[in-house]
This record gives C-alpha cells, structure tokens and sequence, in this order.
C-alpha cells in the first residue's frame, strides 16, 4: 500500500522510496480506483486484519526475544570487565540483533505497511531489538484483551438470544462491555502499530541531519537529470529538424533547380507542381516538429484537450479516462503528465506489438503518503496489451522517470515478458 | 561519370539521382547506409561517391566512416561529402593522407545546384572541393600565436582559394591577379608556414591541413 504515518515535519523521512531513483521500478504506485468509497472500506478491513496479524507475530517474537535477551544479558553481565571478551560476546550478538531487526522490519512491512528505513548501523538494530520486546508484549496483551472483549461480548449475545437466562441486564451489560472492550482494543491495536512505526523511526531512521543530507542527495541526483533529460530532448529536435524538414527543403530545392536549368517548359511545370507538393510536406513536417518540441494546445486548452488530441494522433485506439476533479493540474505537473502519456503512447506503438492503449489520468485525493504538502496528487497509468519486457532503463522511460523525479512524483514500469506493460506515475500537484 | 549516392531519406536520394541523371551522369547505385555504401563501391566501380555523412544505425559520422574506409580501399575513387553543419573535424579527417579527389559540402549546397555539380566534377577529376562556408568559418578563428596570423591578407585569400581546392588557374581568374602572382604567393605561403620541400608529401595539401587547424 505505501502509506506511511509519518507526521515528522521533515517531509516523509524514509517514506517515499527514495524518488531519485530515476529508472529503477519501485513497485507499483497506487492509482486509486474509480470507486472511492467501497475500495477504501475493504481496505481498511484487510488493514486491520493485516495489522492484527501482525501483532500477533510480534507478541510472539517478542516472548522469543525475552527469552533470549535474559541469558544474553547475564552474558554480558559476567564480561562486562573484560574488553575482549566484551567484544566477542558483543559480535555475535550484534550479527544476530541485525537479522532479528530485519525480520522484524519485513514483518512490519508486510502486515502494517511501514516502510523499512535503509542504511542503520548494526549497533541501532540490536538497540532496536531490545526495545522492541516490551512493545511487542503491548501488543500481545492488547490482542489478549480484544479477545476477552470478543468473548464477553458473545456471552452477552448468548445471553439475550440464545440461552434464556435469569439475568437479562447481566447479559446486556456483559455484551455492551465486551463491546466496548472491543472498541478500545481495536483502538490500542491502531495506537500500538503507531507506535512500531515510532520505534522504527525514532531507533532506526535516520536524524534529521541525515534526512535533510539524504533529500539534498535526491534533490541534486533528479536536478542534474533533469540537465540530462532536457538535453537528450534538444538532441531529439535537433534529429527532427535535421533529419525531416532540412531534408525536405534540400529536396524541394533540388526540384526547384531542376525545373529552372529544364529546357522543356512542360516538364518545367511538372517539377514545379512536384516543388509545391513538397513545400507543402515541409511544412506539415514542420508542424509535427514543433508539436513535438511543445504542445501549443496543452496552454491554450489544456491537459485533457492536449491528452485527447494524443489519442487521437495514435494509430492504435486509445481508451483515455481523464478525471481532476475539475481542478486542472498546476501547469509543471500538465506538462510533465502530458510527457509520460505522450511517450509512453508513442513508445507502444513503436515497440509493444499492442493491439489497444488504456490511458487513466486522475487526481488522487490529497497527501496520499506524498510530502506535497496538502496540494493532492495526480495519478497516471498507461497499460496496454502488448508482448511486455519494456526495459525501465532505456532511453526513452528513464527520461519520463527522470522528468517525473524532478517534481518529487513516483514513477514505475512494470513490464514482464509477454505483457501487458503498465507505467504508473504519481504526480504531487500543489 | 559514374557516381555512387548514398543518402538515408529516400525523398532527398531520389532527388539527387534524378538530377545527375539529367545533368548526364550515370548513377551506378543510390544507397541508404554505410554498409550498402562500400557494397556498391566495390560492385559498381565509381568515380566519385557522394555520401551523407549521418546514416543510420547510429545516425552520427557513418557516411564519414565510409567514406574514409573508400578512401583508404579505393583512393582513385573521388569523395564527397554532405554534412548537415560545419565540422572541423570532418574536414581534417577527410584532409588526412591523401588529399585527391576529397570534397566536403555542407548539405545546403546541393541547392545551389552549379556549385554542387562544379564541386562534384572537381572531385571526380580528382581534385579538393570544399565548401566556402566551411573555409569562411576556419577563416575566422586564426589567431596571434596562429602562423596563418603572419600571412597578408592576399595570401590569406589564396590559402583559402587552395583549401576550396582550386587550381593555380582559377585562383588567378577569382581573384583577378596573373598566375605567376599566384605562384609568389604560394611560395610565400610556403616558407610562412615553413613547409619547406620534401618528397612524400604535397605542401600544398600540408598548407591546407594547416589552414584548416590540424
């Protein structure tokens, strides 16, 4: 799923998955569906069955670690003097604390959707493993009291259906304890998950000094690959320009020579009608040229104006749903999504063998685990039907990923052999 | 003559055929890669090759690459050669070793259709033909420390003249002074640049390759 709570004012510490990354596939961004409201209901009950499951786990693991950490820290005790003989005990210990944290990171990840922070020392994974004991056993104790609450509540609905028993008020007030029990439980269960996340955090991720250092590192990785995408475009128009329309008019000149040393004044005229074929093909080659360099239109009437002229330029039928909500995107973030589809059209019909071209672009909601700042995102998908094995690190998609990167969007190609090929983007609008 | 043409747009290809056919050439093979380039020149036995300089695959120097390759297989085969821009680089590179039968036009050029055929006959006939943009804009970077900067602005012209690839003759007739003026100049040109008389290469060439900045 992505989320994260990060509610730390640096911006998404170790949320997004690291945005620099230009070309490397991230697994997929989550383009919401159509249907907001039901979705978004079944999530939250896989999320909370997920997260239940996952305490568990850690109770378990917790228990576990207990158990382990008290001859361990006898053992240190008894060294505790000695520094070499500290050390040996310490190295094993601290090899087995960072495969403990890992899994527990892999735990956390999968059933709470925390994202692992990267690049701790061994030292903070074994503090986190210790730290982590009692907040397990929290865990532990909140599912034990969920289940008691779970258990009286059926008593109480026993109690009033099933079994006729003397006491009805016992069992109403059983059942509306249990009830409660239940709310409060499935609460400490959200609180608990929180404070996991919390723990990663505050033992494992990085300071503030170390994130801010780390977004310079993406800031000044997507600026200067903007620099080269932004080249590698020049290139592309210089080839356009130099390769169609010179070529073109170096032809219509030659059938204009042609047509001036002819002696023959019919066949004068024939090359002439052929020089004025042509200057006509110049020019259209021409229009297509600066069309490419910029879409005149995607000012003047807008991204969805400029998207459905995209699906109707293609050979290949496009089903384009465009949706924002009727708040247009800020224009950087227009340009930049008209890109993508616009290539990532192009890069179909030139390689993908596909028959049809789906093209979703939609605003999703606000903040959906971004550090846009409140300002909503757009989501993009662009899937089509063809034989797959897309290369993410090729020319052309690791400049949308580049352009992308630049405005702190998230961008994945997924592609396996035999298709279909998705590309999603997630684009923070502000 | 019997030309080779290899050009990758088939629009710009056809038309050049057309107009050497009219203009009573023989075109022996019109091509669209550096590859089918050297194929045709070894089958068809040419006189001059007239070669664009970006082909595919890579669309960067492959006609030169080509060119060079006839060049050093073929070396009584004239070449010429279109490039999209100036390139200083081209023009050494087709100036290094033999200089007969070399011409670099910009690809504009061929619109002016005289000078196109005038500078394709030279070639053919074995002689240097280069664009007077390319030679204007090598022109226009000498410097102090450049010996071209010791030579007067007479012999400035006719180095110029000699790097188009004219004769003694016609540099006399462009520039409106007698032969023999010509051949004081040259002279004068020669012991500037100090390329003093030695057997196994032209000063005349070694005077060019200097002007063009090698």
């Amino acid at each position: 799923m992505g989320e994260t709570e990060t509610a730390d004012g640096t911006g998404g510490t170790g949320a997004i998955g690291s945005a620099g990354d230009a070309g490397r596939a991230e697994g997929p961004v989550p383009v919401p569906a159509p249907s907001h409201r039901d979705a978004s209901l079944r999530r939250l009950a896989v999320r909370g069955g997920r997260a239940l499951a996952g305490l568990a786990i850690g109770a378990l693991t917790a228990l576990a670690g207990l158990l382990a950490a008290v001859p361990a820290g006898l053992a240190l005790l008894t060294v505790l003097a000695l520094p070499g003989a500290r050390r040996a005990v310490l190295r094993p210990l601290t090899a087995v604390g960072a495969r403990v944290a890992r899994a527990e990171l892999r735990r956390l990840e999968t059933f709470c959707g925390i994202v692992p922070p990267a690049g701790y020392s061994p030292a903070d994974a074994l503090r986190y493993t210790l730290y982590r004991i009692p907040l397990g056993l929290l865990g532990g104790m909140v599912l034990a009291l969920m289940a008691t609450g779970l258990f009286w509540f059926l008593v109480g609905l026993l109690g009033w259906f099933v079994i006729l028993v003397d006491y009805p008020l016992e069992a109403i007030g059983t059942g509306l304890l249990g009830a409660f029990l239940l709310v409060l439980t499935a609460q400490g269960v959200y609180g608990t998950v929180l404070l996991e996340a919390g723990l990663v955090r505050r033992v494992l991720g990085p300071g503030p000094h170390a994130a801010l250092r780390r977004r310079i590192d993406e800031l000044a990785t997507s600026r200067s690959e903007v620099v080269d995408a932004v080249d590698e475009e020049r290139r592309r128009i210089e080839r356009d320009l130099h390769d169609g329309v010179q070529q073109q008019l170096v032809a219509l000149g030659i059938l204009l020579g042609r047509a001036r040393r002819s002696t023959d004044p019919e066949r004068a005229g024939r090359l002439l009608r052929q020089a004025q074929e042509e200057n006509r093909r110049a020019l259209a080659e021409l229009r297509e040229v600066a069309w490419r360099v910029h879409p005149a239109v995607l000012d003047e009437a807008g991204l969805s104006v400029a998207l459905e002229s995209v699906a109707e330029r293609s050979p290949l039928p496009v089903d384009l749903g465009y949706d924002d909500g009727g708040r247009p995107p800020a224009r950087r973030a227009a340009t930049v999504l008209y890109f993508v589809v616009s290539e990532a059209v192009t890069n179909v019909v030139k390689h993908a063998d596909a028959t049809r071209i789906r093209v979703r672009v939609h605003r999703a909601g606000s903040g959906n685990g971004n550090d846009g700042g409140g300002g909503g995102t757009f989501g993009l998908l662009v899937e089509d039907d063809g034989r797959g094995g897309a290369d993410p690190a090729g020319g052309g998609l690791t400049g949308l990923a580049r352009r992308v990167a630049a405005l702190d969007g998230r961008f994945a190609v997924h592609s396996p052999p035999g298709g279909p090929t998705t590309i999603t983007a997630e684009l923070p609008c502000a | 003559m019997r030309i080779v043409v290899a050009e990758d747009s088939t629009l710009l290809r056809e038309g050049l055929v057309r107009l050497l056919a009219e203009e009573g050439h023989e075109v022996v093979a019109a091509v669209g890669d550096g590859e089918a380039l050297l194929a045709a020149v070894e089958a068809g036995a040419p006189d001059v090759v007239v070669a664009d300089v970006r082909m595919p695959p890579t669309h960067t120097d492959e006609g030169l690459r080509a060119a060079l390759e006839i060049r050093r297989r073929r070396p009584e085969v004239g070449v010429l050669v279109l490039s999209q821009y100036v390139e200083r680089r081209y023009a050494n590179e087709l100036l290094s070793g033999e200089s007969r039968g070399v011409g670099y036009l910009l690809k504009d050029r061929v619109v002016e259709i005289d000078e196109f055929l005038d500078a394709l006959d030279r070639v053919g006939r074995g002689r240097a033909a280069f664009d007077p943009e390319v030679v204007r804009r090598l022109m226009a970077r000498s410097t102090r420390t450049d010996p071209l900067a010791r030579l007067t602005a007479r012999e400035r012209e006719v180095l110029a003249e000699m790097a188009q690839g004219h004769a003694n003759r016609a540099i006399a007739e462009r520039l409106y002074v007698s032969q023999s003026a010509v051949e004081k100049h040259i002279n004068a040109i020669f012991d500037k640049l100090e390329l003093t008389r030695t057997a196994g290469y032209s000063r005349r060439v070694m005077a060019v390759l200097r002007y063009l900045g090698t």
